[in-house]
């Protein structure tokens, strides 16, 4: 703990939070958050732990369709009566609410229908008001590269793991 | 089953296509009296072209009508009614300037065409296959207006295509478009599955599989759609330049054009063509559009990904992304105004020149803005940062371009404004009923 840089070093690095230019919530870079807090359907917790195996275990193949979700988070609380949603992701949320319907719904359906209060299902036309009306603005955010996209990190993987195959086979 | 457009319904610009050469304006005006602006609708609908009579018209000239949300508002339209219209539409296109990215010398303070905030309440769409056509078809427009002191011209631009056929840029245009299921004659190769009418058209089914509908009575809105149009300025004089400055020879520069839009000038694809321009290909409509990027181009090799025309339809391109290109498409009718800079100029004449697009949604939101918003003005879509449009984008964000090249990829820098922004509006089209009802009275408040 000893080598910390003088402030205005520090400050040299710092990270201004900005307006989605369209649609809720902020973004640090072109990396959009987005929060939602909402009521869970009463006996709907019990549901959404039934489905979450299945939810948990598909994450990835869903996820990885829609390419642009850099992190997603779910908990219940206040004595399972209440949820947050919470998502780091790319670029603009409202353009690509219809895109991620289209291409996650059966997904995001299989866990939310009966759990979350008030899903009119992600395909709806109302999906996109249902998930404004329970925003909560967040005050503080940090994106470790606001400059890269998942697609970005997927492709530089892809490169690194060839030059260290290169470097392996040299070597 | 298929489907049945009502082709006597909808007004033709949405599916016919333009003569070629042609002449044509846009006429906006004003409207201060709803009762006036209503009678002038009136002795416009005998005139106003359909799809079903576009093919065999009375005359070779054309007439449609277009109007914008505060048009709308001002005609009388009672307030449930107008809160339904989508917010792009409601908002207008100043307003969503930096969505858009209409910034700097693109801001709405320097249109010189009015939009729906500053005057431009109803437009004329006049087309004909002579001067003289355009001018009888203007007269009947002065006609109509007779006696009606509370509707008033308030702007005109004359558009066509200029002698050599090509946009002021040098580019064969007007060339891809999406096949609509219903539109009658058979798809080109290349055009792929046809798009769904709903993407076009209200009152049909669309891509997401429901009928695309609009706000109030469906007396109102059936059969109607939006054009989102841009009044585009292209700094030639620039475009020439800056070809001449990043290449050694005439045909270097040829090669970081077409690498730029993705086509050779003579209109041939880079898909079909990657070395050398092949113009009889270019020429040819049962090839010039006919091949896709999945498969054959992954990577841009050919037509790099940044590329306009790769950006702004990027066929099956996307497959694996979470975007449904199908979802965004658009249908161009496209259009030059002002004089050509003459060949081989290469410093600016102060004239004004450049392209007039109206581009045909049903969803201004998922297909014109989408496009403008995150495939031209943006670069994340195919891992390319924030790295704009070649020819069409904003350049405050990112001003280079690259493509793979041997043994190097190529990267330009200092890309220019070679268009700027200077004016723009969503306009509803409404079908002919449309028109008849809003003429009428429909549930108008005055
Ligand atoms: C100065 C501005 C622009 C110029 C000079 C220009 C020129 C061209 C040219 C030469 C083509 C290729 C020929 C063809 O396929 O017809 C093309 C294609 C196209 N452009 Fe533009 N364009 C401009 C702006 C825009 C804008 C702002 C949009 C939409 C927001 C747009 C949408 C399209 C579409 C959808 C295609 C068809 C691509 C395809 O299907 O392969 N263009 N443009």
């Amino acid at each position: 703990m000893t080598n910390i840089l003088p402030l205005e070093e520090r400050l040299a690095m710092a990270q201004t939070m900005t307006d989605q230019p369209d649609g809720p919530g902020k973004r640090i870079g072109k990396r959009g958050e987005l929060t939602m807090i909402g009521n869970v359907v009463p006996g709907g917790a019990e549901l959404f732990r039934k489905r979450l195996p299945q939810f948990q275990a598909e994450a990835a193949y869903w996820e990885g369709r829609v390419g642009t979700v850099q992190s997603l988070r779910i908990l219940l609380f206040d004595n399972d009566t209440r949820f947050v949603l919470s998502l780091l992701y790319d670029g603009d949320f409202k353009p690509y609410l219809v895109d991620i319907a289209t291409q996650a719904a059966p997904w995001l359906d299989a866990l939310a229908d009966g759990v979350l209060e008030g899903y009119p299902g992600i395909t709806s036309p109302k999906a996109g008001e249902w998930v404004i009306s329970l925003l909560h603005p967040t005050e503080f955010s940090y994106a470790a590269h606001p400059d890269v996209s998942v697609r970005d990190l997927t492709r530089m993987k892809k490169l690194s793991a060839a030059v260290s195959d290169l470097l392996d086979a040299a070597g | 089953m298929p489907v049945q457009l009502e082709l006597d319904d909808i007004q033709g610009t949405v599916l016919r296509n333009r003569p070629m050469p042609y002449f044509g304006a846009y006429l906006l005006f004003r409207i201060d009296d709803a009762k006036q602006a209503r009678t002038l609708l009136r002795r416009l609908l005998p005139y106003v072209t359909s799809a079903a009579d576009w093919d065999r018209p009375v005359e070779d000239a054309w007439i449609n009508v277009v109007l914008t949300f505060e048009g709308l508002r001002r005609l009388g339209l009672s307030e449930t009614i107008l809160a339904e219209f989508p917010v792009e539409f409601r908002q207008g296109m100043a307003a969503r300037k930096v969505f858009l990215g209409d910034v700097g010398a693109s801001d709405p303070e320097h249109w010189d065409m009015p939009h729906g905030a500053n005057g431009f309440h109803v437009g004329l769409l006049v087309m004909a296959a002579s001067d003289e056509l355009r001018q009888q078809k203007l007269a009947v427009g002065h006609e109509a207006l007779a006696g009606l002191g509370g509707v008033k011209l308030v702007g005109r631009v004359d558009v066509g295509v200029p002698p050599n056929l090509r946009e002021h840029f040098g580019f064969a245009d007007g060339i891809s478009r999406p096949y609509i299921e219903g539109q009658g004659g058979a798809p080109l190769p290349g055009q792929g599955e046809p798009a769904k009418a709903g993407e076009f058209v209200l009152g049909y089914v669309n891509e997401l599989g429901v009928v695309a509908t609009g706000p109030g009575p469906e007396a109102l809105w059936r059969n109607g759609t939006y054009l989102a149009i841009r009044k585009i300025h292209q700094d030639v004089a620039a475009f020439r330049k800056y070809l001449r400055d990043n290449a050694d020879s005439p045909a270097g520069q040829e090669f970081v054009a077409a690498k730029m839009m993705g086509r050779w000038r003579s209109g041939c694809p880079l898909a079909l063509a990657p070395e050398a321009d092949d113009p009889e290909l270019g020429r040819d409509s049962r090839r010039n559009n006919d091949f896709a990027y999945y498969g054959e181009d992954p990577d841009g090799r050919r037509t790099p990904v940044g590329s306009h025309i790769r950006r702004v339809n990027p066929r099956d391109a996307l497959k694996e992304s979470l975007t449904d290109a199908r979802l965004h498409r658009l249908l161009r009718r496209g259009s030059s105004y002002g004089p050509m800079l003459p060949e081989g100029v290469l410093e600016d004449d102060g004239q004004d020149r450049g392209i007039i697009l109206a581009l045909v949604n049903a969803n201004p939101g998922r297909q014109f803005e989408f496009v403008q918003s995150q495939w031209i003005n943006d670069g994340d879509f195919v891992s390319e940062g924030s790295r704009t449009d070649p020819i069409a984008g904003r350049r405050d964000h990112s001003a280079d371009y690259a493509f793979p090249a041997r043994p190097v990829r190529r990267r330009l820098a200092g890309l220019l404004d070679f268009a700027v922004t200077r004016g723009g509006e969503h306009v509803f089209l409404p079908g002919i009923g449309g028109l008849r009802w809003l003429a009428g009275g429909g549930d108008l408040q005055t």
